[in-house]
């Protein structure tokens, strides 16, 4: 079965979980999944448990955030670009309001009450 | 509480009692209204007839966490409408405990060129504030680190300064106010709007305020005070963005370049793209282990001003681990860094710390040079040629004072079509063709392009925000004036807007923040009413506008932004005119 290139970005905490980190603060490895792998596969090959990460992007699109992860079963693609911070990285609602999701995202905000106009959905 | 009035045209001073309508005004609120109320919307901005307010907020002085805020007015010589600026630093508070509740300078000398700086203090024999005048001609044309310990050897007590700097002399459009920091640097800026060149415009330098024998703050109801400030205390302690060792105090505001990369939203090279191949290098995450590797321990933050739990403010350090600057905010590390195409952190602190230097406002000097890049007078890039580019602005070169004007007016000067400003003010480090929400807020803004200007929302009032879809352009026009007047009242309240990270999670943080104003000023709000006392600033700002040309003809983003697909997601800003319209519209 052919396989999918992933173009993998990890930033802070998370870069060590990178086999090529040349900086500390972040690591770009380039990772070969079979195809028909989800993000939770991705997540498993680099060794990342899912609560270690926080605000996620696929392509750019907002894929999770801290204590909302709607993404573990999105199929990736050949070429995807994937960004995965650490649970001290932030992006405030009025920095991200009308940025790209994922459509589990869009649908996860949605189904909130208050259609997702918070920072941080963890719980304490 | 007094007004303090200090006529530069015969450098004398008066006081005057608070009048009953600025009675429950503060920061935002008060310099606004006095914009509003006292300064002719035509007037020039660096004539006679316009005028420089400082204004602590409602709980400067106080104990309350965030607090040391000052809040500087005027009319903007970048933009043409109403400017509010804020910063932190202990200067605010020294004005708030001598109850000083707003500082107005007004007048202007004869003489052209001639400087002087005013000396406030506590005059304990009248129990009232007091101002004396000195000469400052021997402090301009200078650097600011160069003055800043001069000044400081020259007083013997505890002072703290406000003033301007060469950017302010030579009348540039981007100049700022400076104010010292807990070191005694001259890095923290009421940065945006040329507010620096009214300052010099009026002769006065320098403002030192010295606080000894002060009265403080009075409370109407001291317990309700505490009581809010211990709620608010423990969102800040507790949020993952506010808390010690979170966000904020670890990769410091600069935590956001990697994510607004990664996002499509980081304007990069003259807002070309919303993707720069260098920003991992620059991020605060980069910023936090590079000062690690250099120093050989972990830096944590500190904080700007007296009193701050959240402590965000960085210093980046030499290889050989001497300190470089103090502060590489993100919006200084975007604009010298990725709107410029350079990936050297050694060198966008370089230009930070010219800039501080110099009082220059970093985005506008950022996003400027930018512009100039676009032009050809310097590659994209080439930071080395970019430093000179800001010392010509520091030596006021025919080339600098072009720079000097903004981003708006060194586009003009080379006929660009692709310059990023909303009311002649540069934009911020987010992209409005990816991220649509900032974009409404910067085209509408009383300010010109602000990523200040909407920041949260009230708690009670999620759930009205939630009614309209957010994702609809009328959703996100509700949305925009939601934001930008519940953050009205928080500039007003004398707290940094970073606490509402914290409070739009955690509901009693929010009411915390509404009861500390209470305590100090008697007032029964509750947290809707923060949008109401709000709206009330912003109709005052939008009225003066509207009054000084400023319609909402110019509430709109740069044309470019509507024609040209903004890489990696090929999107253009497409909210409707009449979405844009509804923000001041249904105020």
């Amino acid at each position: 079965m052919a396989g999918i290139d992933l173009d993998v970005w990890l930033y802070g905490a998370l870069a060590s979980y990178g086999s090529n980190s040349e900086k500390k603060s972040f690591s770009n490895p380039k990772v070969t999944l079979p195809e028909g792998s989800t993000l939770a596969d991705l997540l498993a090959h680099l060794g990342i448990p899912t609560e270690e990460r926080g605000i996620t992007f696929i392509n750019g699109q907002l894929s999770a955030l801290p204590g909302l992860q709607p993404d573990l079963g999105h199929l990736l693609c050949n070429g995807d670009r994937i960004g995965l911070f650490d649970l001290k990285s932030m992006w405030p609602f009025q920095y991200r309001h009308g940025a790209m999701m994922t459509e589990e995202m869009a649908r996860a905000m949605g189904a909130k009450k208050d259609q997702g106009l918070h920072h941080t959905y963890r719980k304490k | 509480m007094w007004i303090l009035r200090i006529n530069m045209a015969n450098r004398s001073y008066g006081l005057e009692e608070v009048p009953a309508a600025y009675k429950n005004l503060g920061g935002r609120g008060l310099t606004s209204t006095f914009v509003h109320d006292e300064v002719p919307p035509l007037a020039h901005p660096l004539g006679p007839n316009n005028k420089l307010i400082f204004a602590p907020g409602i709980v400067t002085g106080t104990p309350a966490s965030t607090s040391a805020r000052i809040s500087v007015g005027g009319k903007s010589p970048l933009t043409g409408g109403i400017k509010e600026a804020n910063a932190g630093s202990s200067w605010a508070q020294y004005l708030a405990t001598m109850q000083i509740k707003a500082l107005v300078v007004e007048g202007q000398p004869k003489e052209k060129g001639k400087y002087w700086m005013a000396h406030l203090t506590w005059d304990a024999s009248s129990a009232k504030p007091k101002a004396e005048f000195f000469p400052a001609q021997e402090y301009a044309g200078k650097d600011l680190y160069e003055v800043f310990p001069k000044i400081y050897d020259r007083f013997s007590g505890k002072i703290a300064i406000a003033g301007c700097g060469l950017a302010g002399e030579y009348g540039y459009a981007n100049s700022g106010i400076v104010f010292n920091d807990l070191s005694k640097r001259p890095s923290r800026y009421a940065g945006r709007g040329g507010l620096g060149s009214v300052l010099a415009s009026k002769g006065l330098k320098f403002i030192v305020a010295e606080n000894k024998g002060s009265p403080g703050v009075a409370f109407v109801d001291r317990a309700l005070f505490d009581q809010g400030k211990k709620k608010l205390d423990e969102a800040l302690r507790t949020h993952d963005i506010t808390k010690p060792k979170g966000a904020l105090n670890t990769y410091g505001t600069a935590v956001l370049v990697n994510i607004l990369n990664e996002a499509g939203g980081y304007p990069t090279r003259n807002f070309s793209s919303g993707r720069f191949e260098g920003a991992a290098k620059t991020s605060g995450e980069s910023i936090f282990e590079g000062n690690k590797e250099r120093l050989g321990k972990e830096l944590y933050n500190h904080a700007c001003s007296p009193g701050c739990i959240i402590q965000c403010s960085n210093t980046w350090h030499k290889p050989d681990g001497t300190e470089h600057t103090s502060c590489v905010e993100y919006e200084s590390d975007w604009a010298l860094g990725a709107n410029c195409g350079v990936d050297s952190l050694d060198d966008i602190a370089e230009m930070v710390r010219l800039c501080n230097g110099y009082g220059l406002d970093t985005i506008e000097t950022g996003t400027t040079l930018a512009v100039a890049m676009e032009a050809g007078v310097i590659p994209f890039g080439d930071s080395k040629k970019a430093i000179g580019l800001v010392q010509e602005m520091g030596k006021g070169t025919p080339m600098g004072r072009i720079l000097g004007g903004g981003t708006e007016f060194t586009g003009k000067a080379y006929g660009l079509t692709r310059v990023p400003t909303v009311k002649r003010q540069s934009m911020p480090a987010y992209e409005p063709r990816a991220v649509k929400g900032i974009g409404i807020t910067y085209a509408t803004s009383t300010m010109g392009a602000d990523h200040t200007a909407g920041y949260t929302i009230a708690p009670e009032i999620l759930s009205i925000g939630g009614q309209a879809d957010p994702l609809s352009p009328e959703g996100k026009a509700a949305l925009s004036r939601a934001f930008q007047a519940t953050t009205a009242f928080i500039d007003s309240s004398g707290h940094c807007l970073f606490i509402a990270f914290a409070i739009l999670d955690i509901a009693s943080g929010f009411e915390g923040m509404v009861e500390e104003c209470n305590g100090v000023l008697g007032t029964s709000w509750k947290s809707d009413d923060a949008a109401k006392v709000g709206a009330e600033v912003l109709r005052k700002e939008r009225a003066f506008n509207e009054a000084a040309g400023l319609t909402k003809a110019e509430d709109r983003v740069p044309e470019f932004m509507k024609y040209e697909p903004l890489p990696p997601h090929n999107q253009v800003f497409d909210v409707p005119d009449s979405a844009l319209d509804s923000v001041y519209g249904e105020l």
